[in-house]
């Protein structure tokens, strides 16, 4: 078995994935891993992340597959799942390898790779979609809106355009304190993301504007004001919105 | 003006709290229905899922900022809070205040957007102008692009509803109850053909808006989420059977996005109105909300469901579940083989999950390891399926035999003031059911159920 060994990044995966193609490996034993894993009787190649041999990858999955499916396959690439890089791999060889309509890579659920990415995408867009609702912004002394998320998944990269086209004229910027990256914003620009060491924030620009407090007040007070209290249901609330979410907003402080 | 001197002294701080708490009752307040990409110039965006901001402790989406513009009305209906001989304190926001709430929450990511109602000041005329004015000022002065749910007022003048119809996303009029005669002795001032009336007003400036859009793809859209509506379950004698009937029609005929269900909540004392010992009628609110989506996605019409000799939904069984033990002889059905339309009558089979079947047979037989991995509930599904011909385990295609066995797992759905939870539900196996729906439908999911 040839084990292909590469950095946890999209960019490293495709890469990977191209490398087996450019030296014709069976996939049937052939894996990509993310981590040391040892295996007996394997040979180990490491791979060094090349971003124009991800991009062929990139737009070869593309082409063949459809737009969703590729969404589909980086959200599954930005789980925690130390398995994700395997599985995409053996998703995307065994759709190469015969006829697959764009919008149908994923359709052989009873595949266990297929369903791994599946579900690993599913989780991810869960995650997603949670935090395009109840990721919190604070406007600092400088105008700049903040926001800090936790996500289990690697989604700042996927949230940042969603919140670009919403707050295009803001100076905005989403710490993601799991992974210290921060997704910057600067108004009626381009976003991008830079990682926590090259940022220098001083304790003092953090410091909330003088109008915050009273948003966040009456912001706190509409959600107590909106609750019917005979239909009170707390655990139906913590299954909507789940706990760990709360640390990071607003009206659960 | 002199409708803005009532509480001109309250701080906004008091008048949100009793312009939210009058508005809460309401409960058609998605934002689903509308994509829209944000312009550059401008805040805000819309997202055709809808998106939940947060969750209430009654579990409900917050996701609009829902208030009232004022709680004074003129009216008298009795099931209302805000009705004219209630003692409560009234309190009616500016349009400027309005504004700067709607702006100031929207972009530190609190809410999707406004729904804006109100009580009738002066006269129903009189408070569409308002309601209209300070959403044109959102609109134009604030250039908020985020989602606008406004209520059309019943009685007020049609041009005044045309011209909003043109800055909001979704306009909804209140049915308020099932049937005419309902309304006449709850809501004395209001009357049926009044509130269907500028429903029908709506659905045509819809349809016209489409012609338009057709000839000019810039022409301004018309209430491009669609209509809803709402409706009191349980204040007045009408039977689930009435109350789908009168649900069917509206989707059919009125062309509605959304038909929401509500149950009443006793707020007056009045001897018109119910006693409802038990609190507000979930269980039954919750039955109607599963038939209305067999209604529109899983092709079942009023009349299989329900009919005169049997004109309530059974409370143990979800609807679909309850069709299906009626109809024994139309099962097992084989996975393998059934049509789609077949496949979403099956207990434990939602939507997506029919979707799947379908994609995933086409790779290869389907086992029922593999329709477990596909997210069909197969506690639920197992007595009326087989796969290549074979029943999961031998069980009796007997209907007293599958009740038993649907009803005595543990984790029904239990109802008790804090035990209500969607979350066992079988109908929808995918999470496709929350009362908000579609963007709802996957946060459900991730909770990992269904
Ligand atoms: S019109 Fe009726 S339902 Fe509406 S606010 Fe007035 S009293 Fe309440």
């Amino acid at each position: 078995m040839r084990v292909y060994q590469c950095e946890d990044s999209l960019e490293g995966i495709f890469t990977a994935i191209y490398n087996t193609y450019e030296d014709n490996c069976d996939r049937m034993d052939t894996r990509i891993s993310i981590n040391d894993e040892l295996f007996l009787f394997a040979e180990y190649i490491p791979v060094e992340t090349d971003v124009d041999k991800a991009l062929k990858v990139i737009n070869t999955i593309k082409r063949r597959f459809g737009e969703e499916d590729y969404k589909r396959l980086c959200f599954a690439l930005v789980s925690r799942e130390p398995e994700k890089a395997q599985a995409v791999y053996r998703t995307v060889a065994k759709g190469l390898s015969k006829e697959c309509r764009p919008g149908h890579l994923l359709d052989d659920l009873a595949d266990d790779s297929v369903n791994l990415v599946f579900s690993l995408a599913r989780a991810t867009n869960n995650e997603y979609l949670h935090l395009m609702g109840f990721t919190r912004f604070a406007e600092l002394q400088s105008g700049i809106l903040y926001a800090k998320i936790g996500p289990k998944n690697d989604v700042l990269a996927f949230l940042m355009p969603h919140f670009a086209d919403r707050f295009p004229i803001e100076n905005f910027m989403i710490h993601d304190e799991k992974r210290n990256l921060y997704g910057v914003h600067p108004a009626g620009k381009d976003w991008y993301l830079m990682r926590g060491e090259d940022v220098e924030l001083a304790e003092s620009s953090l410091r909330v504007s003088d109008g915050e407090m009273e948003y966040q007040e009456l912001f706190k007070y509409f959600c107590g004001k909106i609750v019917i209290e005979e239909r009170r249901n707390l655990e139906l609330q913590r299954s909507m919105l789940p706990l760990r979410f709360r640390e990071y907003m607003a009206e659960f402080k | 003006m002199e409708w803005l001197a009532t509480g001109m002294e309250m701080s906004l701080m008091d008048k949100l709290g009793i312009l939210t708490d009058a508005a809460k009752y309401d409960v058609a307040c998605t934002s689903s229905g509308v994509e829209r990409k944000g312009n550059g110039r401008s805040i805000g965006n819309c997202v055709s899922g809808g998106i939940c901001h947060s969750f209430s402790s009654d579990g409900r989406c917050i996701s609009l900022l829902k208030i009232l513009l004022s709680n004074e009305c003129i009216y008298d209906c009795k099931y209302c809070i805000n009705r004219c001989s209630n003692d409560v304190p009234r309190a009616t926001f500016t349009p400027e205040e309005v504004c700067t709430l709607t702006m100031e929450f929207y972009r530190r990511n609190y809410i999707e957007g406004l729904f804006l109602s109100s009580g009738i000041i002066q006269n129903p005329t009189f408070t569409m102008e308002l309601i209209y004015r300070t959403i044109w000022l959102l609109r134009n002065k604030y250039h908020f692009n985020g989602y606008v749910h406004v209520k059309a007022i019943p009685g007020a003048d049609g041009e005044l509803i045309q011209r909003t119809g043109y800055l909001v996303d979704r306009m909804s009029v209140n049915l308020e109850l099932p049937t005419a005669e309902g309304l006449r002795t709850l809501a004395p001032n209001k009357h049926r053909k009044n509130i269907l009336a500028p429903m029908r007003q709506i659905q045509n400036g819809i349809h016209e808006n489409k012609n338009e859009l057709v000839l000019y793809r810039n022409a301004p859209r018309f209430v491009g989420g669609g209509q809803a509506t709402q409706m009191i379950i349980g204040a007045t004698p009408e039977t689930d059977y009435q109350i789908i009937n009168v649900a069917e029609s509206l989707y059919q005929k009125f062309e509605l996005k959304r038909v929401f269900y509500s149950a009443f909540v006793k707020v007056n004392e009045d001897k018109n109105l119910p006693a409802l010992p038990g609190g507000p009628p979930l269980l039954r609110e919750h039955r109607l909300y599963q038939a209305d989506w067999l209604l529109r996605f899983y092709g079942f019409a009023a009349s299989e469901l329900l009919d005169e000799s049997r004109p309530y939904f059974n409370v143990m069984l979800d609807p679909k579940e309850d069709w299906a033990v009626r109809h024994l002889e139309k099962f097992p059905v084989e996975i393998n083989r059934a049509s789609y339309e077949m496949l979403l009558r099956v207990p434990g089979v939602g939507v997506k999950s029919a979707r799947r079947i379908i994609a995933a047979r086409r790779c290869g037989n389907l086992t029922f390891a593999d329709l477990k991995k596909i997210g069909v509930v197969l506690k639920r599904a197992l007595y009326f399926i087989t796969c290549s011909g074979r029943m999961m385990y031998p069980t009796k295609l007997e209907e007293d035999y599958i009740v038993r066995n649907l009803t005595t797992e543990k984790d029904r759905i239990q109802f008790g003031s804090d035990g209500m939870t969607y979350k066992q539900m079988s109908l929808f196996d995918d999470g496709s059911f929350q009362r908000p729906v579609t963007m709802q439908e996957k946060l459900l999911s991730a909770v990992g159920q269904m």
